[in-house]
């Protein structure tokens, strides 16, 4: 498991904000809504240059924590600094330094795709405005059409445009391919991607873990407004490594099998119904499978997988609700 | 222009429209006025009210008349009504359909995106009453009457600091709330509560249309002058408002 927020509550303190120095800041940053504190405290610092993957269920305090570092929620304690520049006052200076894509797409019907684009870019320059038309055009949106007429997807493109045009340091995108069809998805992963390769520090959240798992290098999982897990995608594919799963029919009689399982190069084991998750001590389960082999009295399963501990596996460990 | 310049500059042109067409009408009918007010006079005698506002402007001539046409009647009826409409929108519609996340979003500080739209507001309120006002002497020409500048621009200022009044009560509302039919609705029947209890002779004070009443008018207009501790009054009430909006605007989680 990876380090929980206690372990990461004392960063290292050289590393103060410096302008530009692309890395997002957060120590000890809470907020409540009236009676239910939608974040605790929470410490974490994400590195130049990273990717990281905000996950956790609907509620868990990710959007909390973005509006937070854009300045558009006002901690009741806590700081923090994006891309060098201290939180303070309403976060215009963080602004200014970094785009942030809303997760709630409400945008203005009577406004042209283009104007809104315009409207959104106010500030950012002409070369901006000329990269997101550009970016908006080759995704196919009418920017000459009112955007009242947009099916959702096409919101989101927009918007996903208006966010990846400036050229800046620090890009925080809330759910940036929320209702998106397949093939649009992947050209804003591959946006994504290809921003990441230039350096460029990325922090989105998502419901869609195949995607985080394509783009992003670390992972933070919230829940009920705390950190749960912090991982880097490599942690999630060595203890993919070490994970097997049976499934059995639904008529099979697996009473008791938990204990059974319970040999030696076996770290846990947790059963769900007729599936079986065992985490093994090492990568190689051929020892293990070898063993499971010799047990006698054990109904054959349907089905037995290694290494294919998905995002999905995690999620699902850390939360116990399926995710999309 | 910016999309809200645009949508400001529609509204105060329509406000400038319905002001001029109500003056110019009002001054069209002048001469008839002069010769029917022994008449009107009369026929206001149940209502004593009327029958003084009759009898002010019988006595001040037609610059009591245009005043009490203009200013009291049409800048505050209209004008209230147009200050409440264009402020209620100005936060809460925002928040009322959603798009005060991406509004607020942007790399432009809350106090600058909210005094922009209060001063735009404002203009398209203040500029129409300024304007129409303008209009009067050419106007009173073509009846063989005359007002000078100076007097309709005293006039000018007072009402349009009275409608800023409400204009700026209205924002800060707008800046607390995400409903603009409630804040509508709360406004309008405030202003209709004064104006009731202003025609009441025996409450009449406790009105705050005392401030823009017809004797008001009148009076700047033989004065020549305003009184400036009422002008300030309304300035330090619009300012200290203001301040308070922004200060909600910064605390408001979009």
């Amino acid at each position: 498991m990876g380090r929980t927020s206690t372990e990461t509550a004392s960063p290292d303190p050289t590393h103060a904000p410096v302008p530009g120095d692309r890395r997002i800041v957060a120590r000890g940053v809470t907020r409540r809504f009236g009676p239910k504190t939608a974040l605790h405290p929470l410490t974490l610092e994400i590195g130049p240059g990273v990717v990281t993957g905000l996950l956790g269920p609907n509620g868990s305090g990710k959007s909390t924590f973005m509006r937070i570092l854009t300045g558009l929620v006002r901690p009741d304690a806590g700081s923090a600094a994006v891309d060098g520049v201290p939180l303070r006052g309403d976060g215009t200076a963080i602004r200014r330094r970094i785009t942030y894509s809303p997760g709630e797409l409400h945008l203005y019907g009577e406004m042209r795709g283009a104007e809104h684009l315009t409207w959104f870019l106010r500030g950012r320059g002409a070369a901006a405005r000329a990269r997101a038309l550009g970016m908006a055009g080759e995704m196919g949106l009418p920017l000459e059409r009112r955007v009242r007429g947009y099916s959702h997807g096409m919101k989101r493109q927009l918007v996903f445009a208006a966010a990846m045009a400036p050229d800046v340091g620090v890009r925080i995108l809330d759910e940036p391919t929320d209702g998106l069809d397949p093939s649009a998805r992947s050209i804003v992963l591959e946006q994504l991607r290809a921003d990441a390769a230039r350096g460029t520090t990325i922090l989105l959240s998502s419901h869609h873990l195949d995607e985080v798992d394509l783009v992003c290098n670390r992972l933070v999982f919230l829940n009920e407004g705390r950190l749960v897990a912090d991982e880097t995608m490599a942690d999630v594919r060595e203890r993919s490594s070490r994970i097997v799963i049976f499934t059995w029919g639904p008529d099979a009689d697996i009473s008791g099998i938990e204990n059974r399982l319970e040999v030696h190069g076996v770290d846990s084991v947790r059963r769900e119904g007729a599936r079986v998750t065992v985490s093994l001590t090492s990568a190689d389960p051929r020892a293990f499978l070898a063993r499971f082999a010799a047990l006698e009295g054990l109904p054959a399963p349907a089905s037995i997988e290694h290494g294919l501990l998905s995002l999905k596996e995690l999620y699902r460990e850390l939360y116990g609700v399926e995710a999309c | 222009m910016s999309r809200q310049a645009r949508w400001y500059t529609l509204l105060g042109l329509v406000f400038f429209i319905v002001l001029e067409a109500l003056l110019a009408a009002a001054i069209v009918w002048w001469p008839s006025f002069a010769e029917n007010v022994k008449t009107l006079k009369t026929m206001a005698a149940p209502l004593p009210w009327l029958r003084e506002q009759i009898e002010l402007m019988e006595s001040t001539g037609v610059s009591g008349y245009v005043v009490g046409q203009h200013y009291f009647k049409a800048c505050n009826t209209l004008g209230a009504a147009a200050a409440v409409l264009f402020a209620i929108n100005a936060v809460a519609g925002e928040a009322h359909r959603g798009t005060l996340e991406i509004w607020m979003g942007r790399p432009v500080s809350r106090t600058r995106i909210t005094t922009e739209r209060y001063v735009g507001g404002l203009l398209a309120i203040v500029v129409p009453v300024f304007l129409s006002s303008a209009t009067i002497p050419a106007l009173l020409a073509t009846v063989d009457a005359t007002m000078t500048y100076g007097e309709l621009a005293l006039c000018s200022i007072h009402s349009s600091l009275f409608l800023a009044c409400i204009y700026t009560t209205t924002f800060l509302w707008s800046a607390m709330d995400s409903q603009p039919l409630k804040i509508a609705v709360g406004m309008l029947f405030f202003s209709v509560f004064q104006f009731s209890i202003y025609v009441v002779k025996t409450i009449t004070h406790y009105s705050l249309f005392r401030i823009v009443d017809l004797e008001q008018f009148i009076r700047i207009t033989i004065d020549d002058e305003l009184k400036v501790w009422i002008e300030l009054g309304m300035v330090g009430y619009c300012a200290a408002v203001y301040a308070g909006a922004l200060w909600v605007v910064h605390r408001r989680v979009p």
